[in-house]
């Protein structure tokens, strides 16, 4: 055990806290590896940009929603987008689903859901899905704008033409080689993302255990500074999005806009996922994502929170 | 650690978290982590891991793993592919090469081995073998401090306190159903004849609530908690607060909650240790606050109830 006036670390406390959070957030974060397998194996991609709207807007709009239809989560997310935007989806519409798919997936809004229950979570789940979609059709409405050669990595413009279009399922095979295939990519995402949710586990018992909760009260008490920081705090855990919600709902002396902007800005922006976008946009791009999420899920949590919505 | 590996770490890896996850649910260890109603989810998620698990040995009994790419199909491109390559090294050589692969797996950022991951995943299971991980000691309680105002509790409402019933016979049955707030724990001894068996958090409402006052005032209550020593606000030394942790999802976000405790005689119980109290149950008014004392006139010391949380 080790402690000062601020910091009181104990080992047992630590690795209790650690395994409570591990032990409640798993069969989450295992549901979204097995649906993401199965929609590997049996959707067909090309379903997705059949169904998208003409109009630009609309599609936009579409883009925002994608993630209640075919829900992945933000650590599976930046490999399906390379592959939509390689056969034709634009890119803005494909940054509008990158960003709003790992929050507007069911399992993320149950699993907010379950995590609020007795703080509002009926009210936390419309905000984190509303706010996630409003960020995500406005960054990709932005995008727009923008040329799709400052956006992209130069590789992934070069294959834009479509000659990489194959997919590993095989309509042909049986189904339970199918049903392998899909408990292989489960697998494969499952403990990829429970690596770091490992991390984040060990990152939020740590901070949950060991630091007196007076000292963040006064930050708590602010509410930008209890925003910022708790979007800074989702970048370092690097949680998944289908049980950031548990981590986020144990910050009990923190108002619930900062959970929520903790909640919104998680999925979109962790330090994981800047090596995971790395795959597919320019580092430039990047560094402007971040700051302009930082900017705009700040106000616009800081303007709800002046509402009084309860927040 | 090779990345051809691989395929065996992640089967050990699914059937020793699935064992874990599914021992700890049989064994009923699951209760000292997690809210009852989530137990159902883990237990399940522990047979889904083990299914995993058998789909990971028939692709390796098969040479054939779904989470390796054979690539024997179809390929337009094959002079720009090097399809020899596991994902790993494809993912973390994707900046230099031009095989824009869409794989929705193995995405980790380049610092973490495979062997760190390994170790990463393999540390639960260590802290649930080693650990002695099944509750908080006294330095995690008092850095979350002991609330004794019900109404600070998540989802519980200064506005929103139940209404009372006017006839109660039963009073701690009659304010968890009324309050909507259950308690799920049972005393694990035998009551006597003429003490009402209650929880600390019925004596917290009664506190709010003046008709469910009545019901418990100068009656004679038996409760268990767990012994907190008083060191501020005990002048005479005769005082200890008896606490329960109140849980929302898991044992991270715990609050604990406590009545004070008034008992004359020497009392040797260790710090956190279990106790069961049968005293009166007053309500005096102490620095203009109304407050529940429990004026023990007997403290024992118990074993921890099979469900340690309320909710």
């Amino acid at each position: 055990m080790f402690a000062t006036a601020w910091f009181h670390f104990s080992l047992p406390d630590f690795e209790y806290a650690f395994l409570s959070i591990l032990l409640e957030g798993m069969p989450f974060l295992l549901g979204g590896a097995i649906l993401s397998g199965l929609l590997e194996e049996f959707l067909p991609q090309s379903l997705m940009t059949r169904l998208l709207p003409k109009n630009p807007r609309m599609a936009l709009l579409a883009s925002g929603l994608l993630g209640l239809i075919i829900p992945v989560c933000d650590c599976g997310i930046v490999p399906v987008v390379r592959r939509l935007m390689s056969k034709g989806l634009p890119v803005s519409c494909g940054i509008t689903y990158m960003l709003s798919a790992p929050i507007m997936n069911p399992l993320v809004l149950l699993s907010t859901l379950a995590a609020f229950r007795g703080q509002g979570a009926i009210e936390m789940m419309f905000l984190r899905g509303g706010l996630g979609f409003t960020v995500a059709v406005l960054i990709g409405w932005a995008v727009s704008f923008v040329a799709p050669s400052s956006i992209l990595r130069r590789e992934l413009l070069a294959t834009s033409s479509g000659e990489h279009d194959h997919s590993h399922s095989d309509s042909s095979a049986s189904l339970v080689d199918r049903l392998q295939n899909a408990a292989g990519v489960a697998t494969r995402d499952f403990l990829d993302v429970a690596v770091f949710f490992v991390i984040g586990a060990c990152a939020a018992s740590f901070f949950n255990t060991a630091i007196k909760q007076e000292m963040l009260l006064p930050l708590a008490a602010s509410p930008v500074l209890s925003i910022a920081s708790l979007m800074a705090l989702a970048s370092v855990l690097s949680v998944c999005s289908t049980t950031d919600a548990f981590i986020a709902a144990t910050f009990t002396a923190f108002p619930m806009a900062a959970k929520l902007a903790f909640l919104v800005f998680g999925p979109m922006m962790d330090f994981k996922l800047i090596f995971l976008y790395s795959a597919a946009f320019s580092k430039r791009f990047i560094i402007v994502l971040a700051i302009g999420l930082f900017v705009i899920i700040g106000l616009l949590c800081w303007r709800l929170s002046a509402l009084n919505l309860g927040l | 650690m090779s990345s051809s590996l691989r395929p065996i770490r992640d089967l050990l890896i699914l059937v020793l978290w699935g064992s874990a996850v599914l021992w700890l649910s049989w064994s009923g260890q699951l209760t000292n982590y997690i809210n009852p109603s989530l137990k159902p989810y883990s237990a399940v998620s522990g047979v889904l891991l083990l299914i995993l698990a058998l789909f990971a040995l028939r692709a390796l009994l098969g040479k054939k793993s779904p989470t390796e790419c054979c690539h024997d199909h179809h390929h337009e491109q094959e002079d720009h592919c090097d399809h020899s390559h596991s994902h790993e090294e494809e993912h973390e050589a994707s900046s230099h090469h031009l095989c824009e692969h869409d794989h929705q797996h193995g995405n980790s950022p380049g610092f973490l081995t495979l062997g760190f991951k390994t170790l990463l995943l393999l540390l639960p299971l260590g802290i649930i073998l080693f650990g002695n991980a099944n509750h908080y000691t006294l330095s995690t309680i008092q850095n979350r401090g002991v609330v004794q105002d019900v109404t600070k509790l998540p989802g519980v409402r200064e506005s929103k306190l139940p209404t009372p019933s006017p006839a109660i016979t039963q009073p701690v049955q009659s304010v968890q159903a009324a309050s909507n707030v259950s308690t799920t724990t049972t005393p694990t001894t035998t009551p006597d004849s003429s003490a009402m068996p209650i929880q600390v958090i019925d004596l917290l409402y009664a506190v709010q609530m003046p008709s469910y006052r009545e019901e418990f005032e100068g009656k004679q209550v038996e409760m268990i908690g767990q012994f907190v020593p008083l060191t501020t606000g005990n002048p005479k030394g005769d005082r200890f607060q008896a606490i329960r942790l109140f849980i929302t999802c898991c044992a991270a976000d715990a609050k604990p909650v406590g009545v004070t405790v008034q008992y004359d005689k020497p009392l040797k119980v260790g710090e956190m240790s279990w106790v069961k109290i049968t005293g009166t149950a007053t309500f005096p008014l102490e620095g203009g606050k109304r407050t529940a004392i429990l004026v023990a006139s007997k403290v024992e010391d118990c074993p921890a109830p099979e469900e340690p949380f309320v909710q």
